[in-house]
């Protein structure tokens, strides 16, 4: 009998990591009210367990601690101030955990599980490498970039199978530790739970539920999110976990684009006698073979220069800026790390080209 | 969220009419230094007047570009017409913030040393090694943090959320930049080297 709510337990703590849907919540509502049949949270153990994770991932669920041989139900902790929106789940608990639907939320703390504070112990990194897998197909929030990532549909099943048996694995061996080890439960046990992005909104027993904790924890919250999309647009983020290595490497990000600026414009100083950017059909190109070409950057004008063009080009000049700005633009979204090196493909496409040079005045009316 | 390509076709447009503004008033010839300093503020006032003062990394902008009395002129003209509008409204915006900033800036320091104090505390008594290691990486994203504040122009009164959010702005708008400046940049020199 033991065993079995704790693995349930578990697994339910498991479970609303995956989940991202309001379907799915209320999924999860309907067992886990079936499981909290089961005994009430374990008074002692848990409070202590509160006071540690303070400062860390609310929204964590703690596995109840083995050493008292209770298994604490799932729904022990408080999810305070996920968001104001879910501020409104906590009155509708009583006693039920229940799983605001914020799919946001619920990245956020899987987020929240990577970016914990720069410790992860190996039993941790399981987890957050399952969760963050799945988080890579929820929808983001408020969607700052273009490169969100789809949400898919909620992986309940299948993860809920793994996590039962993680969990269950887990919990045996620290049901074997027995009493002394509290502290080191208690460590784990919280541990496990920064692991879990549980959306939970219930005051955890003895955590202070006043309004600063709840307020810094939707603080929390948001700028996890915040981070994820900052790593999914800067190129080779996602891989990294931690918030100071993805900190550094938005840093270096942003230095490079801004040399990068310097550098452009100090050549394109040198380029031209004059700061005279008419655009004077410079640019013909054949609006067609854009769209076969693919570059990560903009397509720069295609010039041959054998072939001397008259007329019909100038119909093109005009459409130019924004076909060659919409066309590549494509390509430009789909490889986010190809930025840097597209003078190659320019040149070779240059080649390929037969649009020739025109002088006529090009229009900036855009 | 705009996308980029309408993000750079905004760009491309502002600062070819800056360019055009800027370079048509000016008689004499300018050496690369100078022209290099004017694509590149017309450049950023493009963008900053683009977002049109809602960001604030903008604001900060053009703030810094009319600071300087020699920019400021250039400032203007660059922006043109609605350079007035533009400046009026981030100095107002400016101005509120700068009275936080104050206030801001001497909570910052406050926090900090008594962040200081508390981790010298902690490393003392690593009761926990849980504890220690937090407080290590607190100080990493800590320190991190005020770099990024430094880099992102305006970034230094600004709480952490609103940082983040604007740090993903302004890499949205530096690589618009980037893409733009490039293409023409070897746009001009293939026709120039064609020329030849």
């Amino acid at each position: 009998m033991e065993p079995n709510p704790g693995t349930l337990a578990g697994s339910i703590s498991i479970r609303p990591d995956q989940e991202e849907t309001g379907f799915e919540s209320l999924q999860f509502r309907e067992e886990i009210q079936r499981l909290i049949a089961v005994p009430p949270e374990n008074a002692s153990s848990f409070t202590a367990l509160l006071e540690l994770p303070a400062t860390q991932a609310m929204e964590l669920l703690h596995s109840p601690p083995s050493e008292e041989g209770d298994p604490a139900p799932l729904s022990g902790d408080s999810l305070h101030g996920i968001s104001d929106d879910h501020i409104s789940y906590i009155s509708s608990f009583n006693g039920n955990p229940t799983f605001p639907s914020n799919k946001a939320l619920v990245e956020r703390a899987a987020k929240f599980s990577v970016f914990a504070s720069g410790e992860n112990s190996p039993e941790t990194s399981s987890v957050p490498s399952n969760s963050s897998a799945n988080l890579e197909k929820v929808k983001s929030e408020p969607a700052e970039t273009d490169s969100n990532p789809n949400s898919s549909q909620p992986l309940v099943s299948d993860p809920t199978v793994e996590s039962k048996t993680q969990r269950s694995a887990k919990r045996k061996e620290r049901e074997k530790k027995g009493k002394g080890c509290t502290k080191k439960s208690k460590n784990e046990t919280s541990q496990d739970a920064q692991k879990l992005p549980y959306v939970h909104v219930r005051a955890r027993r003895g955590q202070a539920t006043d309004s600063h904790s709840l307020a810094e924890r939707a603080r929390r919250e948001k700028i996890n999110a915040r981070m994820k999309l900052l790593q999914e647009l800067v190129p080779g983020c996602t891989k990294i976990s931690g918030t100071a290595l993805v900190l550094d490497e938005i840093i270096n990000h942003v230095q490079s684009l801004q040399r990068q600026v310097e550098f452009l414009s100090m050549r394109l100083a040198a380029v031209n006698p004059r700061v005279d950017y008419n655009l004077e059909g410079l640019f013909a190109t054949e609006s067609g073979s854009l769209v076969d070409s693919n570059f990560p950057s903009m397509v720069a004008p295609l010039v041959c220069p054998e072939i001397p063009f008259n007329g019909s080009r100038q119909d093109y000049q005009q459409q130019w800026h924004f076909d060659a700005l919409q066309q590549p633009l494509w390509g430009r979204e789909e490889d986010s790390h190809t930025f840097i090196t597209p003078d190659n493909s320019l040149l070779s496409y240059d080649s390929a080209n037969s649009a020739s040079l025109h002088s006529n005045q090009l229009k900036m009316e855009l | 969220m705009r996308s980029p390509s309408s993000l750079k076709q905004e760009f491309l447009k502002r600062w070819m009419r800056g360019l055009q503004r800027c370079t048509s008033s000016s008689k004499k010839d300018m050496n690369t230094l100078e022209r290099k300093k004017v694509i590149k503020l017309s450049a950023d006032l493009a963008m900053a007047s683009a977002r049109n003062g809602k960001t604030s990394w903008s604001r900060a902008l053009i703030d810094n570009a009319s600071g300087d009395n020699d920019n400021r002129i250039l400032a203007e003209r660059i922006l043109g017409p609605e350079s007035d509008i533009l400046i009026k409204r981030v100095s107002t915006s400016v101005g509120t913030v700068s009275c936080n900033r104050k206030i801001r800036s001497k909570k910052i320091l406050k926090r900090s040393c008594n962040s200081v104090r508390r981790v010298r505390k902690a490393t003392h008594l690593p009761h926990h090694q849980n504890v220690l290691a937090k407080s290590i990486a607190k100080r990493l994203v800590q320190k991190r943090t005020q770099i990024l504040k430094r880099l992102v122009p305006g970034g230094e009164f600004m709480d952490e959320l609103s940082l983040i959010e604007e740090t993903l702005d302004y890499i949205a708008y530096l690589r618009a930049q980037v893409d733009v400046m490039r293409c023409i940049a070897s746009a001009t020199e293939l026709i120039n080297r064609n020329n030849d």
